[in-house]
This record gives C-alpha cells, sequence and structure tokens, in this order.
C-alpha cells in the first residue's frame, strides 16, 4: 500500500510527481538516461533546454535550407536557358524577383522547385528578365543567326 | 464647451423624439436600463442619436465632460453608415462606460476597444487584413471536388500555402469564423496548372480560392523550459497555440480546360 501510494500522484513527495512524467519525456535516450531517474532527469533538462534553444534555430536552419534548394533550382533553369558567362543564381533570381513585386516567400519558392519545375522555370525567366537584361538583345540576334 | 454641445444634442434628440414614431419609447428605456440589456432592433439614425444623448446625460450625471467632447465626431461619421449595426454590443458598451465614471482615459481605451470588435463593418476589415472573406455558412451541399491537378499559393496573414483541392492547411487561428464556415480567400500570389503558370504582381486579379474552416483547435503542447545552472533557477511553462484547419475546396482564376500546349 506504502509502495503503490509513493507511485500515485496523491503523494505529497517532490519527485514522485513527476517521475513518470520525465520517464515519458525520456523516451528513446541512450543507456541509463530512460531508465534511472537521476539521470533521466539531468538528461531531460538538457533536452528541453535543447528543445526551446532549437525552437529558435529551427527558423533559421528552415530559412537556409530554403535558400539552397532555391539556389539549386535557379542555377538548373538558368543554365540551360541563357549560356552566358552572366549566369542565374540565387541573388540574381531574388533581386529579379523583388524587382518584379513578386511577393513569394522563400518557404513556396522551395517547394515549387521541387514539385513544380514548370512554374520555377516560369519564375526564373521572369527574374533573368527583369535583372539582367543586358544579355537579352545579344542572346536574341545569337539565334536568329543560328 | 462640451456641455453645449451636448445640449445641443439633447435638443436635437427632442426634435427627433417629435418626429420619429418608434422612438417614442426608446430613449425612456434608455436612460432607465444602464447595463446592456436587449433593446428591439431600430435604424441607425435613431440610435445615433439615442446614443449621443445617452452619453450626454451621463456626462452630466458624472461629470465626465471630457467624455462628450471626443465622442460626437465618431458618430456623426458613422451617421450615414449601413443600417445593420448590432445593437445588444452597442449597449453594453454604453454599460461599460457608465460603470466607469471617472478617468476619461480609461474609457476612450475601453470604448475604442469594444467598438472595433462588436461592428460588423469592422469585422469584415479585420478579415481583409488576414486576407479572407467570409462567405455563407455551409448549407447542405457537399462542396468537396475530387482532386484537380491546380495548385495556388495563398497568403493568409504573414504565412504563405501552395494549395491544391483538398489540401488541408493549419492556419493562425482565424477571428470572425466559425466551424462549417465558406471563406474566400483572396490574395492568391499564384496559380498554376499542368499548361499555364499565372504570376501575380503580387496578387493575381480574379482568382479566387474556396476553403471551408473544418476546426479551430489547439496544437500540441510545447513545453517551454529556462534553466539557469548553478543559480538556482528553473522554469516550466506549457503553451497551446491556437489553430484553425482549412481545408482547400476550389480554386478560381485558372484556365481548367486541359490545354497541350508545348512548354518552352
Amino acid at each position: 500500500n506504502w509502495e503503490e501510494l509513493d507511485s500515485r500522484s496523491a503523494a505529497v513527495g517532490k519527485g514522485t510527481m513527476n517521475k513518470d512524467k520525465i520517464f515519458k519525456l525520456a523516451k528513446g535516450f541512450r543507456g541509463r538516461a530512460k531508465n534511472c531517474i537521476r539521470i533521466a532527469r539531468e538528461r531531460v533538462e538538457k533536452a528541453l533546454q535543447y528543445s526551446y534553444r532549437d525552437r529558435r534555430n529551427k527558423k533559421r536552419d528552415m530559412r537556409s535550407l530554403w535558400i539552397e534548394r532555391i539556389n539549386a533550382g535557379a542555377r538548373l533553369h538558368g543554365v540551360s536557358c541563357f549560356l552566358c558567362v552572366f549566369q542565374v543564381n540565387y541573388g540574381n533570381f531574388m533581386h529579379g524577383l523583388m524587382k518584379e513585386n513578386i511577393q513569394l516567400n522563400r518557404k513556396v519558392l522551395s517547394e515549387l522547385s521541387m514539385y513544380e519545375p514548370y512554374s520555377f522555370k516560369a519564375l526564373v525567366d521572369i527574374s533573368s528578365n527583369a535583372f539582367p537584361g543586358n544579355k537579352g538583345p545579344k542572346k536574341d540576334s545569337s539565334s536568329m543567326v543560328a | 464647451m462640451a456641455s453645449r454641445r451636448c445640449l445641443g444634442a439633447l435638443t436635437r434628440h427632442l426634435r427627433a423624439r417629435l418626429f420619429s414614431t418608434s422612438a417614442l419609447e426608446n430613449p425612456q428605456t434608455l436612460s432607465l436600463r444602464f447595463l446592456g440589456v436587449t433593446i428591439p432592433q431600430r435604424t441607425s439614425s435613431d440610435l445615433d442619436i439615442c446614443r449621443r444623448a445617452f452619453r450626454c446625460s451621463i456626462s452630466i450625471r458624472f461629470g465626465g465632460v471630457r467624455r462628450c467632447s471626443s465622442r460626437p465626431t465618431n458618430p456623426s461619421d458613422k451617421e450615414e453608415d449601413e443600417d445593420d449595426e448590432s445593437e445588444v454590443e452597442e449597449e453594453y458598451e454604453e454599460g461599460g462606460e457608465s460603470s466607469d465614471g471617472e478617468n476619461g482615459d480609461v474609457r476612450a481605451s475601453k470604448c475604442v476597444v469594444q467598438r472595433g470588435k462588436s461592428d460588423e463593418e469592422k469585422v469584415e476589415e479585420a478579415a481583409e487584413i488576414g486576407y479572407k472573406v467570409i462567405g455563407p455558412l455551409d448549407s447542405s451541399e457537399n462542396p468537396f471536388k475530387p482532386y484537380e491537378p491546380f495548385f495556388a499559393v495563398v497568403q493568409i496573414g504573414s504565412h504563405q500555402f501552395k494549395v491544391s483541392n483538398g489540401d488541408s492547411i493549419f492556419t493562425e487561428r482565424l477571428k470572425y469564423c466559425e466551424v462549417n464556415d465558406k471563406l474566400i480567400l483572396n490574395r492568391v500570389l499564384m496559380l498554376g496548372s499542368r499548361s499555364q503558370t499565372v504570376v501575380g504582381r503580387p496578387i493575381v486579379l480574379d482568382s479566387a480560392v474556396h476553403a471551408v474552416v473544418e476546426e479551430h483547435t489547439l496544437d500540441a503542447t510545447v513545453i517551454i523550459f529556462k534553466k539557469k545552472r548553478r543559480k538556482n533557477y528553473r522554469r516550466t511553462k506549457g503553451h497551446r497555440q491556437e489553430l484553425t484547419k482549412l481545408r482547400i475546396t476550389d480554386i478560381q482564376g485558372i484556365d481548367k480546360s486541359e490545354n497541350i500546349v508545348a512548354v518552352a
């Protein structure tokens, strides 16, 4: 009976209420950290601190991931249509979009570059028309000649 | 000066009483009932006059003359507005006002907040800020169609979503809409199909995305834990964000016939 009282949350003791919660949070931890309360408590506290910090970091990480993907997509589509020295990369692509007042954000642009390649290529074309327009006329003349 | 304006309003009120038909009994009821008791529907002109008279009567009683001076500007703007104003909330405003009685500044902030929430016009404006327009509630029809290969990029608040027919998205809690409400999301940044891409600068005109509010929920619990080591400082807090789940039913604004066009 005394042991049952201890394990139930009705008991007054300091750690007894938290124990179950801590073990629940400690699922998947390595070694004794998932089984022994003293070690688990430390590890769980550290895990919660990390999660607090990483909720803020996640936003940064996701944004850099989106930028990587947009960069990749822009370089892929940029090279295929323009065979010039001045090629499309992330910086030029975003500058061209901003010039055209297209307010798509990076998250959506990365999704488009992954799943809608034709639409993304259209955006790359728009952007390259808007921003580096110096190679436009040369390209036309060369294509006409060819 | 303000008292003079109140007197002018009172005389106007008396003149209105003589001319209007239904206003005979209502001002008396107003003067008697201070705290938000329901009053039958009237036109807005009566309401404004009665409201002004009511406020002036409060000011004379409590001596809060400042309130009366700043008020008449607002109703004078609104006299030409729409007729359907929710009156019960208006009366609650009056009730809140009368119950305070002392500080004009406190009453100013309270009244501005309540007035912003109560008017239907303000509700619509707030919906526009969130880039949605509330359509009518769902009838017995079934608006859910099978999947169509078209997508749209929609902005709600500050978040953008790439949506298609039949998707469900989680947004921040949208006020002013209930479950099973039809929404029209009018800030559409891009549309796409197999053969076409429509890019808006910044939004595509004449396009709309229809959605239905599926549920208003809370997110999963996030534990906010702060600790400073060796300083005996530890804080634990839980947080559940309020969300709205929308289901996208229709995308309009793009040509949906199957065009087989060679895409460059």
